[in-house]
């Protein structure tokens, strides 16, 4: 069963191939069937390897394919192999198994859409190099899928690219995220130098064998991670370019947010811990960025007027929960947070893209309105995730993951209060949010006509999502409710258990577990009260001065937009401008000027007479016999 | 002569029957479809009989000419395919031409042999011989189409040329032998041990000149000027044999001549040669920059290629030979994949070898700007294509014994050899509303082309079988 | 060093020649007349101009001849060791005959032979 792990990539792969290549002259009923088809496929291997994982694990718990060896010179090998662990094989079924529900979706979604096969054809290339980043053995298929995944985003934020605006989007992702691949194309080398090998297990062993606790490469190689980490995962101070991203059609939104891209970072964390265990401050910033960012997306979405927006601002929230599990050393916690949130937010993207569609390409919220009686199915769902998302306690799956990550930040080694607050004010705030979406949208009067409504093959993937994010939680139940911490368990073999001291919190985990679970009900209430039975009260709020302010700043996600166009764009431009003949081109021009006057020097031997070929040839042979003689 | 013997030479009797059974059958009936089919059934056969005289009867002196062991039948191999796909090739091109065509594919079988006879020879008459069948079978080849003037004239200067040249190996040969009292090169290297020191300047200046005639044949910087001209006269699928088949059989020559004689020992050969690689690479790569015409562009660009490949040749590790071998092969992959498309670009009365006729390809027929762009990467060593990896080992080889002068002239020059590549794609980027769309390749074409770019990208992908065939031949060269 | 000599020998002869030329340009009488300076052949008159255009065929026999001729120089010292080089001789020499046919026939076929 192991042997047909390589099949996972390649299914999609080839339904890339086969689209991108014959796209154009296949019927284009053909295009979802090959594009939601191969990766479906490829789900149903991961399911396959995955039950077998569970009834007969493989030795050692992992399992290592070498497909072909790329390249061997003298001690530098470079292999196309993949390694299965737990954790690549929970990302390869988020990745497979809700991106085939994406593709589901898009398959109505975009039907209207000219460039139908293209979109599937980039979307399989999409998951194909996610899985190929989580799937690599060495660090060379990692950076591989790595761009792969940025170059697919560059492609699928920008699709509808007629419009500048996307077109911007898309290279605003692409080069933000730039520089945090930079970082860790800096820190591969790093640690390949350092460590002499590309296979990720060798190098996380010999890292633990060579570096001390806290010494300075270790520390360095951490960070230059956590910079690529804090660029594709959309952190501080990265974060600015996934807002924009919504640029690209809906389920793209869903596939960057739930089932790939953003994951990479958090994976990537998991996957290289040993090099964050050996370097505790560069773990402790790593706790420090999520908590950080899960309050600033937090506080940002409250003030955005599209959909789409908010989601974006919670996605970025979400992954700072993830960010400080990593942080605090529970990396099971996170991996599960990842699990549920790919979950509720493929539902919330793909719920709000058939609003979206039913309103005709609509995405202001202050134009929606009453939804709910015109789109049963979609609000349905949709506040099924919205619960998640905001860990109504016991129903939803957000609420597990959540807790497991609160409950790590207040009583591991590594954690502490300030950060468990942070988290919990985050979870407040998300409370807040998250309704005032749900109640903008579906309650109230309605404002603008239902256009067109969602087929069955947009609901399916939405009514299946909706089961996983109410009961997606069950794998693992905190000990206050009913010990079964079967998730974590079986993270086990891949990453290591949080280091939570078992005396005198018995009770502790209880206590916080309610207060948690009372300020998210508060949230809730204050945005139903707020935007809902009394919207007056927000009105008057933002009518204030210093309210009006505080809504500009959050809508424009904290002005970072602003902050970095005046300290780093415009001064850039104007340096650059400043700087339009500088000397670096000169010698860069003086180098094609150089290579132009030899070509034209060179050129005038090609005389086209034989007779002046002919004595060349002679002065050739005289010069190499002077030479030999000579010499 | 032995039966074994028999079974060593098989592939070149093959050949040679074939040869003769196409002027035999053209004797017969004149058809263009049923000769080219022999041509290549006959090219097939040696392919095919290769691992079975590797097998029967391994690494076999047969008589002092020639030594069959499995470094050449590689080498053959390599040219062998490559004949045959350019008999594919030139099936295709002649279609679209008038008047006689099938004497085309004797030339082809004959220059062929010539080629794979160089890379068996172990003694000066047999090299001698392998070059002359080569060369005069190659002058024909070249004037081909001889309505066309440029045709003509390419042909008569490769005729000059290459006689002058072969007169420079000659006296070279004479100098080795008057010194060596040998022809034989295993015998050479062993009358080279019992020399004087004084008295290694007359067989040194032997090899000066021999290298004249290499050099010529390989258009390495001085004796590289004919080579555009006679690219660009000859007729597309005559091109693609002349960059690719005629230099392997010489390169191989090369390698096992001055691999036997020990070339490393003598610090002035190896000035000699390093200065030729140096030259050609930076030559071959400075002409191409601003050339406007692709069949010239790929002249220069042979140039360049040779003098890479020559930084394996002065690599004395035992990565020298497999790096050599790697690199050919892929060099033939992605000349043939190149002469090929221009070979289908073609029409009766020119070839298509402006900027004008790629000018907005991508547009006008994807596939074939696709292919042709696969093969221009490929040349400019880009990774995941062949070109990579050859270009790859050669920079292994010449590391492990150190040749840095080589190594940093290549990294430096290929730089530059980026932009004309890059140039030709820019150009068929371009849109396109005026150009005339292409006529479809027939299948032949569509064929030959899809399995070089699949050769391509496979062994860009996957090189274990080629490198590890090309690592067995170092045991036997020696 | 013994090279020099070489060097010398080889500098000696193309001044000894270049001198005799030298010589005889300058102490010989110069006095062309037409009968002097047309070509000479055969002590004949010449017939018409040197740049005649010959018949191709002219070519071709003379290459067919050129082969067939070779032939024969080869069949001699075949002849002479007929008895030593025995059967393997004997087909090594059909085999090269054979081939030669082949290309008669084909020139044949191709019309190489008819005088037009």
């Amino acid at each position: 069963m192991y042997e047909l792990l390589w099949l996972v990539p390649a299914l999609p792969c080839a339904g890339f191939l086969i689209l991108a290549l014959f796209g154009d002259r296949l019927p284009r009923r053909a295009a979802p069937f090959i594009g939601a088809g191969s990766v479906g496929f490829s789900a149903l291997v991961s399911f396959l390897i995955a039950y077998r994982f569970f009834t007969a694990p493989p030795e050692g718990e992992h399992f290592s394919q070498v497909l072909w060896t790329w390249m061997n010179v003298e001690g530098f090998t470079c292999q196309f192999s993949l390694y299965l662990d737990a954790l690549s094989l929970v990302m390869c079924l988020v990745v497979t198994g809700v991106g085939f529900l994406i593709h589901v979706y898009s398959a109505e979604y975009m039907i209207d859409d000219e460039s139908y096969a293209k979109f599937f054809a980039y979307m399989n290339l999409f998951v194909a190099a996610m899985l190929m980043l989580v799937l690599g053995e060495n660090m060379v298929l990692l950076y591989l899928g790595w761009e792969g995944v940025g170059l697919c985003s560059f492609l699928l934020i920008g699709f509808w690219y007629k419009n500048p605006a996307n077109g911007r989007a898309a290279m605003k992702a692409f080069l933000t995220t730039r520089i945090g691949d930079t970082f860790m194309a800096i820190g591969l080398f790093l640690l390949f130098v350092q460590l002499g090998t590309l296979d990720i297990q060798e190098m996380m062993q010999r890292a633990s064998q060579q570096w001390a606790v806290g010494s300075g490469v270790a520390v360095a190689a951490a960070l230059l991670i956590l910079g690529g980490a804090v660029g594709k995962s959309g952190q501080l101070p990265l974060q600015v370019w996934l807002p924009d991203a919504m640029a690209g059609p809906t389920p793209v939104s869903a596939l960057i947010h739930a089932a790939t891209m953003v994951t990479a970072g958090v994976y990537l964390i998991a996957r290289t811990h040993v090099i964050f265990e050996l370097a505790p401050s560069a773990q402790f910033l790593v706790a420090v960025v999520g908590a950080a960012t899960l309050l600033l997306a937090g506080f940002a979405a409250l003030a955005q007027r599209d959909i789409k927006r908010v989601l974006a601002y919670s996605t970025i929230s979400q992954i700072g929960y993830m960010f400080l599990a990593m942080g605090v050393g529970a990396y099971a916690a996170g991996i599960f947070h990842l699990v549920t949130h790919a979950f509720f937010k493929a539902l919330l993207f793909m719920a709000s893209g058939a609003v979206i569609v039913a309103l005709h390409h609509e995405q202001d919220m202050f134009k929606m309105g009453g939804l709910r009686k015109k789109l049963p199915v979609v609000f349905w769902t949709f506040l099924i995730g919205s619960m998640s998302l905001a860990s109504l306690p016991i129903i939803s799956s957000g609420f597990y993951s959540k807790d497991l990550i609160l409950w790590s930040a207040f009583a591991s080694e590594k954690g502490s209060k300030a950060l468990w607050f942070a988290g919990f004010a985050g979870a407040f705030v998300t409370g807040i949010y998250t309704f005032r979406m749900v109640i903008m949208t579906f309650f109230g009067e309605e404002k603008t006509h239902v256009h067109v409504k969602p087929g069955w093959v947009m609901c399916l993937p939405l009514v299946i999502l909706a089961i996983c994010s109410t009961f997606g939680g069950l794998m693992e139940i905190p000990s206050s409710i009913y010990h079964f911490p079967l998730f974590t368990h079986f993270m086990e073999s891949a990453l290591p258990a949080a280091p939570i001291p078992h005396e005198g919190l018995e009770h502790a985990e209880l206590m916080l577990q309610v207060i948690a679970v009372i300020a998210v009900l508060c949230g809730l209430s204050i945005a139903v009260v707020a935007f809902g039975v009394k919207p007056q009260i927000a009105r008057a709020v933002v009518a204030t001065p210093f309210g009006a302010k505080m809504r500009d700043l959050l809508f424009a996600g904290w002005g970072f937009d602003w902050l970095y166009d005046k300290i780093l764009i415009q001064p850039f431009l104007r340096t650059a401008r400043f700087n339009k003949d500088d000397f670096v081109d000169l010698i860069w021009n003086g180098i094609a000027a150089l290579s132009r006057g030899v070509h034209s020097l060179l050129s005038e031997t090609e005389t086209g007479h034989v007779r002046w070929y002919a004595a060349t040839l002679s002065v050739g042979a005289l010069l190499a016999l002077a030479i030999v003689v000579l010499l | 002569m032995t039966l074994l013997d028999l079974v060593a030479l098989l592939p070149l009797i093959i050949l040679t029957a074939a040869a003769t059974g196409i002027v035999l059958l053209m004797a017969v009936c004149r058809c263009h479809r049923t000769t080219a089919l022999f041509s290549m059934a006959g090219l097939g056969l040696a392919v095919i009989s290769l691992p079975f005289a590797n097998s029967m009867a391994p690494n076999r002196a047969v008589t002092p000419l020639l030594m069959l062991d499995t470094y050449s039948f590689f080498y053959m191999g390599v040219m062998f395919v490559s004949s045959f796909v350019i008999a594919a090739l030139a099936y295709a091109y002649f279609e679209k031409q008038d008047g006689r065509r099938e004497e085309f594919y004797v030339l082809l079988l004959t220059a062929t042999l010539g080629a794979a006879f160089l890379s068996a020879s172990s003694h000066f008459v047999s090299l001698f011989m392998g070059l002359e069948t080569l060369s005069i079978s190659l002058y024909a080849m070249v004037a081909y189409t001889r309505d066309r003037r440029d045709s003509v004239e390419a042909a008569f200067k490769y005729l000059v040329l290459a006689a002058a040249s072969a007169a420079f190996m000659v006296f070279g040969m004479a100098l080795v032998y008057a010194e060596a009292g040998t022809m034989e090169f295993a015998k050479i290297a062993a009358a080279r041990g019992a020399l004087e020191q004084g008295n290694h300047l007359v067989l040194l200046a032997g090899c000066a000149m021999m290298v004249v005639g290499i050099g010529f044949k390989l258009a390495l910087v001085p004796f590289h000027l004919w080579t555009p001209d006679v690219y660009e006269g000859a007729p597309a699928p005559v091109t693609a044999f002349v960059a690719t088949v005629s230099k392997g059989g010489m390169f191989a020559l090369l390698l096992r001549y001055f691999v036997l004689i020990d070339v490393h020992q003598y610090p002035s050969l190896m000035f000699l040669f390093t200065a030729i690689a140096v030259l050609s690479m930076f030559f071959g790569n400075l002409l191409a920059l601003l050339q406007d015409n692709i069949k010239r562009i790929l002249a220069y660009s042979s140039i360049a290629n040779l003098g890479y490949v020559m930084i394996a040749f002065l690599a004395s590790g035992h990565m020298a030979v497999p790096a050599g071998a790697l690199y050919i092969a892929a060099y033939f992959i992605t000349t043939l994949g190149a002469m090929g498309v221009i070979s289908v670009m073609s029409t009766k009365e020119r070839d298509a070898d402006s900027f004008a006729d790629y000018r907005g390809l991508f547009w006008r027929a994807p596939w074939i700007a696709a292919v042709f762009t696969a093969m221009l990467l490929s040349l400019a060593g880009i990774p995941l294509t062949a070109g990579f990896i050859g270009k790859f080992y050669v920079l292994a080889a010449g590391e492990e014994s150190s040749r840095w002068i080589g190594i940093a002239a290549l990294v430096v020059s290929s730089s530059i050899g980026l932009y004309y590549y890059l140039r030709i794609v820019l150009t068929m980027c371009e849109s396109a509303e005026d150009e005339a769309p292409v006529s479809r390749p027939s299948w032949t074409e569509a064929t030959v082309l899809t399995g070089l770019a699949a050769a391509l990208l496979f062994v860009g992908v996957y090189p274990g079988p080629l490198i590890h065939a090309a690592e067995t031949l170092v045991a036997s060269i020696l | 060093m013994e090279y020099f000599f070489l060097l010398l020998f080889t500098g000696l002869a193309a001044v000894l020649v270049g001198a005799g030329l030298l010589t005889s340009y300058l102490v010989a009488p110069h006095r062309p007349n037409p009968l002097k300076n047309s070509p000479y052949e055969c002590g004949e008159p010449t017939i018409g101009q040197s740049w005649v255009q010959f018949n191709v065929g002219y070519y071709l026999f003379g290459l067919l001849f050129l082969v067939f001729d070779v032939e024969a120089a080869f069949l001699y010292p075949w002849a002479v060791v007929f008895r030593q080089v025995g059967l393997t001789g004997l087909i090594e020499m059909g085999l090269f005959l054979l081939v030669l046919i082949v290309g008669l026939v084909y020139a044949w076929r191709k019309g190489a032979l008819e005088w037009v």
